[in-house]
This record gives C-alpha cells, structure tokens and sequence, in this order.
C-alpha cells in the first residue's frame, strides 16, 4: 500500500508538471527579441533555414562550417543588423511550404530557393538575388542531349525542387521515368552507380559538381525556365527584416561586393 | 483538519482527475482551431489524395513491409538456430550479426544497401530494383531483431519435446524442423506481428533509395502532395492511411495472445 500512495504522489506531481509546461509554452510568441529594429526568433542571432547539401549556395567545408553563396549574402544581413548569422539545416519541404517561418524556426529561409507563385502565398520573398536555369547532368560519352532522348529512361530530380516540378511537366509527354531523391548528394551518387541516365538539377549546382569531378559528367542540355532565387521570409510576419534584406542586397549591388560574391561561389562574372 | 486515510487517497486521486482534464483543456483551448483546420484538413486536398494513394502509394508500403518481413523471417530463423548451435563458430558470427545490425539505424542500413552495393558490384544490380533493395535492407535488422525473437521462441520449447523426438529416431535437425520450430512458431507470432508493424513504418525509408511514380509509397506520397499544394493536409492523410494495415494488425496480435494463454 505504501508503494501504491507514492507512486499515486508521483503522477500528481508530473501531472502538474505537465500543466506547469504547457502553460509555459505560451510565452514564446511574445518572447521576440530585436535587433536593430527588426524582430529576431534568438537573441543576437541571425537564424537562417537552409537545407543541405546545395553547393556552391549552401554547404559544408572540410570543417563542418557552412559556406556558400547564400551565407556569404546573409553574413552581409545579420553584420548590418550587428548579429551573428545562425544557420539550421532542415528539410526542404518545411522550408518552402512556409511551415519553417511559420513556426518561428528560423527569421528567414536562404536555400537556393526559386521564387514561385505558390511559394509566394505561403511566404514573403525579397528581391530576387539570383538567375538561375535548370541543366541536365549525365556522365560523359551517354548520348543524351534532350528530354526527347530520354524516352523511357530514368532521370533523377531532387523532391521538393522546381527541377522536379519542370521534369513532373514533361513526364507523361516525353515518356520519362522520374525518380525522386531526397538529397542533392543521393542524387549524384545515384548518376555516378549508373542508377539514373541523367540527373535534373539548378546549372550552378551542376557546375559546382563538374568542377569537382573533373571529366566524369558534363551538362547537356540547359532549360531556360526564368526561375530566380530570393531569400524569404514569414508571410506577413517580418516586413522590417524583409525591408533590411532588400536594402542590403540593393547596397552590396552597387558598390561591387555582391559581384565579388558572385564571382567567388559562381566562378564568373554576373552577366549585367 | 484530518483525512482519513481512505479520505487523503480519493482526494489525491481527484486531484489528479483534475490536472489531467485541466492540461487537455488547456492544450485545446490554446490551439488555433482555424489555422490547423487550414494546414491540416483541406478536402480538396484529401480528395485530390486517392485513389492513387490506396491503389499505388498503400499497396507498395504493404510489398515493401511483406518483402522486408519474408526477407527478415527466413534470415533471422537461419541466425536463431546458428545461435543455439552446438558448432561455436555458428554461434560467434550470429552473435556478431545480431550485435551489429541491432545497434544500425535502419536507414543507414538501407542506405549502404541502395548505394553500398551498386558502387561495390558496378557491373550487377539488386533484383527487384526499389522493392528488392528496400525488402534487403530492411530484412537484414529486422533479421537481427527476430532471430532474438525465435531462439526465445525455440528455447521456450521443452527439451522433452526434442529429447522424445531422438529417442524415436529422428535426426536432430529433422526433430528441429518437424517437432521443435513449429511449436516455437505459434510462441513468437504475437512478437513477430509487432515487428512487422514496425516495419511496416519503417518501409517509409524507401524515399533515401529514390523512387519513381510507380515505387512511391504512402510516406513520400504525402510529402511529395505537401510539395505540390504547399499545405500540409498530405501527412496527416498519409500518417491516418497506415492505420488502415496497423489497426487490423494490432487486433490480430491481441487475439493470438488471447488465443495463446487459453491454449496454455
């Protein structure tokens, strides 16, 4: 009987525990901090949604540090706010369905993101940053240099990519087989065993890639979709940060930082 | 004042009554009832969802889950028996097995498997394509987690069973097939239900093998409608569809326990 009291203590305690906690958990809205007028999820924290691995934007050096195109744009952000940059790795589908924002995971979403309408109701994007095109990537020598070639073969595409959405168009038309892989990495290693004949991805991805495995793949084709990059941020939620990005991205334009930039990650010149 | 004892028991079980009501009431109210309807219970979304996500979606997870399970059940049963073998070195390498394929996260395991053996074996390939990789990567922890289940099995079997079956003459691996396996068998099925609704959500790694409109299952199904309508409608549609195989299973596993303890 003794043990039976005690343990009927115990669940007493934890359940008021529990309401304690979940009383708590309200406060975390009201709990915004500001940086330089602009309303933060952290304090002194620039904190930035991202998915990984998408070089040259977003990825991991030799030392685990995340680097890229993106970061170094969104470094430029959170100096002008006088934070440091914080960057989570996340699932894409969180990101662009706007439930990252949402959510108040991070203050804005900087992932080789292409402005889409539909995006574009679940989240507010800045100017556009970036001109980017779709490109087909197969191993050097394969004879493919259209969708048209590809009938009946398997093309890899990223899930959650408009490169897959731009493939998903052509799928029943040209007769292709889509396979949907999680990761950018997957993706290639997948081209690389020979499991896809040709990959789907952003050109400057594939650049990066080409660069890096010199001689093995080449880009084939390139699909002029007008899809541009913008870093975004939670639908109606952030104007004073949405302001503060275009504001740096118009400054780091004029006075050539966004060109060094760009010719850093991009390996040329933007064209004007 | 003072409570009798009987008097402090009921008062401290109300309170708790109390409490646990409170927090529900607490966590409901809090909710924003119109913005969850909106991201979660779209009908036309739902809509849009079948019947492509029962006729294609739900019938892969169930070959994935089948396949894995099939895969798991013939290896694990080889590992259970070279467990209880009398030749040591049977018994070192199952053990070894079980250790290390117990202790892998199953979706490394699959992930070794889809790009592990294409990079080691160029020139070959996994039959079957998505479902012979998914049914070998995930056979091979399930393999490790149901050999515990059936040596149990096996070693809940009692010895005058194989020492009868001796003494009539049988060899000790005809006794093993005839007399003792099958006995061990209708011990394990309740664990060996719950293992295969484990994999039955386990099958939803399949999306790290990359899969085509034709091998997609239920998960990835949902995530990829959540990419296309930008509304997370798809995962609860998704989560509520593998209730439709786990359900039944489950009340499978609870008759056969009931069936189980009658018989004894």
């Amino acid at each position: 009987m003794k043990v039976h009291s005690a343990v009927r203590k115990a669940g007493l305690v934890v359940a008021i525990a529990a309401l304690a906690v979940s009383a708590g958990c309200a406060k975390k809205e009201q709990g915004e901090v500001q940086a330089g007028g602009v309303k933060l999820v952290e304090k002194g924290k620039l904190t930035v949604c991202t998915h990984l691995p998408y070089a040259p934007f977003q990825s991991k050096d030799a030392s685990g540090r995340v680097i890229g195109f993106d970061v170094d744009i969104m470094d430029l952000v959170a100096k002008d706010l006088g934070v440091e940059q914080k960057i989570i790795d996340t699932p894409f589908e969180g990101i662009k369905s706007g439930q990252d924002l949402n959510a108040g995971k991070c203050d804005a979403a900087a992932a080789g993101m292409t402005i889409t309408e539909e995006r574009q109701k679940v989240m507010d994007f800045a100017a556009p940053y970036f001109d980017a095109t779709q490109a087909l990537l197969v191993k050097t020598g394969k004879p493919y240099k259209s969708l048209d070639d590809l009938k009946g073969k398997k093309i890899g595409v990223q899930a959650a990519t408009t490169g897959r959405d731009y493939a998903k168009k052509y799928e029943q038309e040209k007769g292709l087989q889509l396979v949907e892989f999680e990761d950018l990495a997957a993706e290639q290693q997948a081209l690389a065993n020979g499991q896809i004949e040709a990959a789907i991805n952003d050109l400057p991805v594939w650049s990066e890639y080409i660069k890096e495995h010199p001689g093995g793949f080449e880009v084939t084709a390139e699909f002029d979709t007008g899809e541009q990059y913008g870093f975004s941020v939670k639908k109606g939620g952030n104007p004073e940060l949405l302001k503060k990005i275009n504001d740096v991205l118009a400054k780091a334009k004029q006075d050539g930082t966004y060109d060094t930039i760009y010719e850093k990650w991009i390996g040329k010149k933007p064209n004007a | 004042m003072k409570l009798r004892r009987r008097q402090r028991e009921r008062l401290s079980l109300w309170l708790q009554y109390l409490a646990f009501v409170a927090v529900i009431a607490v966590v409901l109210l809090a909710a924003d009832w119109g913005r969850l309807r909106e991201a979660f219970f779209r009908v036309d979304i739902i809509e849009s969802m079948f019947p492509t996500i029962i006729t294609v979606a739900l019938r892969n997870t169930i070959l994935y889950t089948l396949g894995a399970f099939a895969f798991g059940l013939v290896f694990g049963t080889i590992l259970a028996l070279m467990r209880l073998s009398r030749v040591a070195p049977y018994r070192w390498v199952a053990t070894a097995y079980i250790e290390l394929f117990r202790g892998l996260p199953a979706l490394l395991v699959l992930f070794l498997v889809g790009y592990g053996i294409p990079i080691a074996f160029p020139e070959r390939e996994i039959p079957g394509g998505v479902f012979g990789s998914i049914s070998i990567g995930l056979g091979l922890t399930a393999a490790a987690y149901m050999a515990e289940t059936i040596r149990a099995g096996i070693q809940a079997v009692p010895k005058g069973q194989m020492e009868a079956a001796r003494t009539l003459g049988m060899s000790h691996f005809t006794a093993m097939r005839t007399i003792v396996i099958p006995q061990a068998f209708r011990i394990v099925i309740p664990p060996l239900t719950n293992e295969l609704i484990l994999l039955t959500k386990d099958s939803s790694l399949a999306y790290v093998l990359g899969v085509t409109a034709q091998t997609i299952e239920v998960t990835k199904f949902g995530r990829d409608t959540l990419n296309d309508r930008v509304n997370a409608t798809p995962l609860l549609v998704a989560g509520l569809t593998y209730l439709i195989i786990t359900l039944p299973l489950s009340q499978v596993v609870r008759r056969l326990e009931l069936r189980y303890a009658k018989a004894r």
